[in-house]
């Protein structure tokens, strides 16, 4: 009874995306490891001498049928059953049709004492067929759940795709799951301490994400620099027919609003350089700018740079406005929307952005499945952080996936590492801080969420 | 009073069930890994070992007054062995699903066997051919137990008890229980059913007058229910604590059970057949007689060196059997 925990990883993926290749391929090359296999109705492991057990995926459900509060009936009954032997198995491997949410497999491990003390969820992995994912993708809810839950993503039979392709479906997927490591294979030849023994629910190692998507959020989505003399200029919002488009952001297909229609939020300032110093200073400052009150600003008025908020009020998308400038210099625009094309005219001319940036990519806005982090230097105020947090999972824990998180505790010398899903959490303290700066980090993955809201909550947690 | 050595034997793997012939002269068990042995109670000796069922053998069942066993396992078959003559009789193939749940039925009635595999329940002949089929269960069935006078069978579900008659094997009574059940049990004179449960808590229905009590306060699930032979006390496991409620009456609700405290948490309760002895096992090895009734309870304590798995009272309630994780069968002397 004092023996290690049995690891157990989860593979889910639909028919076909290469799954069953690399349950083989890890049978085959951990030969010397006691593994057994619990697999669906659709199981077609083929090793010889292997722990093979096919189960019919039985939920129990708790509490009137709450995903949340679901368990498998069925694994509760053969784990118990695999822990009655005299010499304990080495690993689980648990192999969930495309159907099946992989959150009851995870809960079972979460919630039932005896799961809990004999086994350890390692990790969910997720095999896509890299070629067909995106229809499933666009047309099902379980293929993206399937990817928001995951721990480690295979992108396999990447041979049938494009390079761009794939660059697109990486994108897409980490809009959905910013914390997976993805691996792109061909016949699921992926090393297997990549997919074995990741520890994707070990709380010590929670904090392993991707530090590009922790970068912090911003209230614009697009800024230029431009350089302009003295005198009063056209800004101009939309295209009029048969205009040309002068500035590209990227990854234009989606295509999203931040507030009103017909309402766009620009502000102008001065700018000293294009250096990267200058660029950061003025990006900080048209933060402030933007969560400051707004100005309304009609069709044919003026604006001036400077620390104001200009909500430009369109007519069908278009509005043209004048900019009027004292001092010739380096100016640079924040748009809120980066979708609306925006130019500024001098003296008839168009004038090209001497440098530009587009802030957080707009496909995080195209998925209702999306990753939400936050970082951020603090210490928080326990009884402030345990009523948000329990609150977020009373009202929104059907809708948050996972959630992991390494935080600053006022009080505490310790990391206070988390791990959740749905609305069970699983929270302690791990190791002194140290000499390590006191930052929070938190991620959470699941359907609709506000980030702003999140931001903000987690922000009033923050002790004064 | 004590426990002593009588004999022990060395099996090959986790031992998974226990069983007294009925004339208290053989002892049948079943390893996790499939083999069943016959072992003599007197000594020990090994009389037989049959290869049981492949990927593993779940479940054994003595026929009464006979000298027939039944096992069942996760090749999903039902297998009938002579204990006595050492050959395998018959073989039920009942499907894909383990065969986690058999039982024979007490009492006058014609012999049966019910046997719980996946969602599939059925009514065996002695002969092992399909006597009944019911249809499924709506969960995989979980446990399995005959009424003492054998007229019924209830079978428990997630979500569930459902009561099957014996001999036209209509449902008597469907219950509703919005949980899983690790255990069912009657009391002997057929008043309370009662389920064990994940929840963790324990259920007891009276059929007879549909009056239903739920205990809880469990701090894990409750799998080891067991009743004494005069239908007062039930032990139950759940806790590190044997708790046993008093069941004279309307029943144990607002009577504080009695707490019978273990170093570890409880894995196993059995009572005497005809007396009032209760043995209780857990995790740590611990072995316990108990007298619930007395002011000192304990009567007697063993450690065995690895966890009890199952513990079964010879015909005579003088040897008590114990399988163990390791593989070994212990039958201990229970001596005043």
């Amino acid at each position: 009874m004092d023996t290690d925990p049995i690891p157990v990883t989860v593979l889910t993926g639909f028919l076909g995306s290469g799954k069953t290749t690399l349950l083989n391929r890890i049978l085959s090359e951990r030969h010397g490891r006691k593994l057994a296999v619990i697999e669906n109705e659709f199981g077609e492991v083929g090793v010889d001498n292997q722990l093979v057990i096919q189960s019919d995926e039985e939920l129990f459900e708790m509490n009137n049928g709450c995903i949340c509060c679901s368990v498998r009936g069925d694994l509760i009954r053969i784990l118990g059953r695999l822990l009655k032997r005299k010499d304990r198995l080495d690993g689980i491997l648990i192999e969930t049709t495309g159907l099946a949410n992989p959150a009851p497999v995870a809960q079972t491990f979460f919630t039932d004492d005896e799961m809990k003390r004999n086994f350890r969820l390692d990790g969910i992995v997720t095999v896509v067929d890299a070629k067909h994912v995106s229809a499933h993708l666009d047309s099902d809810d379980e293929s993206v759940k399937q990817l928001a839950f995951a721990d480690a993503i295979l992108l396999n039979k990447t041979d049938l795709s494009t390079p761009a392709e794939l660059d697109a479906l990486e994108a897409r997927i980490r809009g959905i799951n910013a914390v997976a490591s993805i691996t792109r294979t061909t016949n699921c030849d992926v090393p297997l301490d990549r997919v074995l023994d990741i520890g994707g629910f070990n709380l010590g190692r929670a904090t392993e994400i991707d530090p590009k998507f922790l970068e912090p959020e911003y209230p614009f989505e697009w800024a230029g620099a431009y350089a302009l003399p003295a005198g009063s200029h056209q800004l101009v919002i939309g295209h009029a027919p048969g205009e040309e488009h002068d500035h590209d952001h990227g990854d234009g297909h989606h295509h999203h609003h931040h507030g009103t229609e017909n309402e766009l939020d620009v502000a102008v300032m001065p700018l000293e350089s294009t250096g990267e110093a200058d660029t950061t200073a003025a990006r900080d400052a048209a933060v402030g700018v933007f969560s400051d009150w707004e100005r309304r600003v009609k069709a044919g008025e003026t604006i001036e740079p400077g620390r104001t908020l200009n909500r430009l009020l369109l007519d069908e998308g278009l509005g043209t406005y004048t900019l009027k400038v004292r001092e010739p210099g380096l100016f640079a625009v924040f748009e809120g929307c980066g979708e609306e094309p925006l130019h500024i005219h001098v003296a008839g001319d168009t004038v090209k952005p001497a440098w530009q940036a587009d802030y957080h990519g707009a496909h995080e806005h195209s998925e209702s499945v999306s990753s939400v982090g936050i970082r951020q230097a603090g210490e928080l105020d326990g009884k402030r952080l345990n009523e948000w947090i329990g609150g977020l999972l009373r009202t929104k824990g059907n809708d948050i996936y996972r959630m992991k998180g390494v935080l600053s505790v006022k009080g505490a010398a310790k990391r206070l590492v988390f791990q959740g899903i749905h609305m069970l959490f699983d929270a302690k303290f791990d190791r002194d801080w140290g000499a390590e700066p006191r930052v929070n980090t938190l991620v959470f993955i699941g359907k609709n969420l506000d980030r702003s809201e999140l931001n903000e909550a987690f922000k009033a947690c923050l002790s004064a | 009073m004590q426990l002593t050595k009588h004999w022990a034997a060395q099996l090959d793997d986790y031992i998974i069930d226990l069983g007294w012939s009925p004339d208290g002269n053989l002892l049948a068990a079943a390893s996790g890994a499939g083999p069943i042995t016959i072992l003599a109670g007197a000594d020990g000796a090994r009389r037989h070992e049959f290869a049981g069922h492949e990927g593993g053998s779940n479940a054994l069942a003595w026929r009464p007054g006979s000298s027939v066993l039944a096992s069942g396992g996760q090749d999903g078959a039902v297998k009938l062995w002579d204990g006595l003559a050492g050959q395998h009789v018959a073989t039920a193939a009942l499907g894909r699903p383990w065969v986690e749940h058999i039982a024979w039925r007490p009492g006058p009635g014609a012999p049966l066997l019910a046997a719980g595999a996946g969602r599939k329940f059925v009514y065996l002949n002695p002969d092992a051919t399909v006597r009944h089929q019911f249809k499924d269960a709506p969960k995989t069935i979980t446990a399995l137990s005959w009424h003492p006078q054998g007229g019924c069978a209830a079978v428990a579900f997630f979500g569930g008890v459902c009561i099957w008659d014996a001999d036209d094997a209509l449902a008597q009574k469907e219950y509703a229980y919005g949980n899983g059940i690790h255990a069912l049990a009657w009391s002997p004179d057929g008043r309370w059913l009662v389920s064990g449960n994940q929840d963790p808590s324990v259920h007891l229905w009276m059929p007879e007058s549909d009056v239903e009590l739920q205990m809880s306060g469990y701090e894990t699930k409750v799998r080891h229910l067991s009743f004494d032979s005069a239908s007062r006390w039930l032990a139950t496991s759940g806790s590190q604590d044997a708790c046993v409620w008093d069941c004279t009456g309307s029943g144990p609700e607002g009577r504080e059970p009695v707490m019978l405290p273990h170093p570890a948490q409880v894995c196993g309760t059995a009572f005497q057949r005809a007396h009032g002895l209760l043995a209780t096992a857990s995790q740590d090895g611990s072995v316990m007689l108990w007298s619930p009734d007395r002011k000192q309870p304990m009567r007697a304590t063993v450690k065995m060196p690895s966890q009890a798995t199952s513990l079964a009272w010879s015909p005579d309630d003088k040897l008590l059997a114990i399988g163990s994780e390791k593989g070994i069968v212990y039958v201990l002397r229970c001596e005043p």
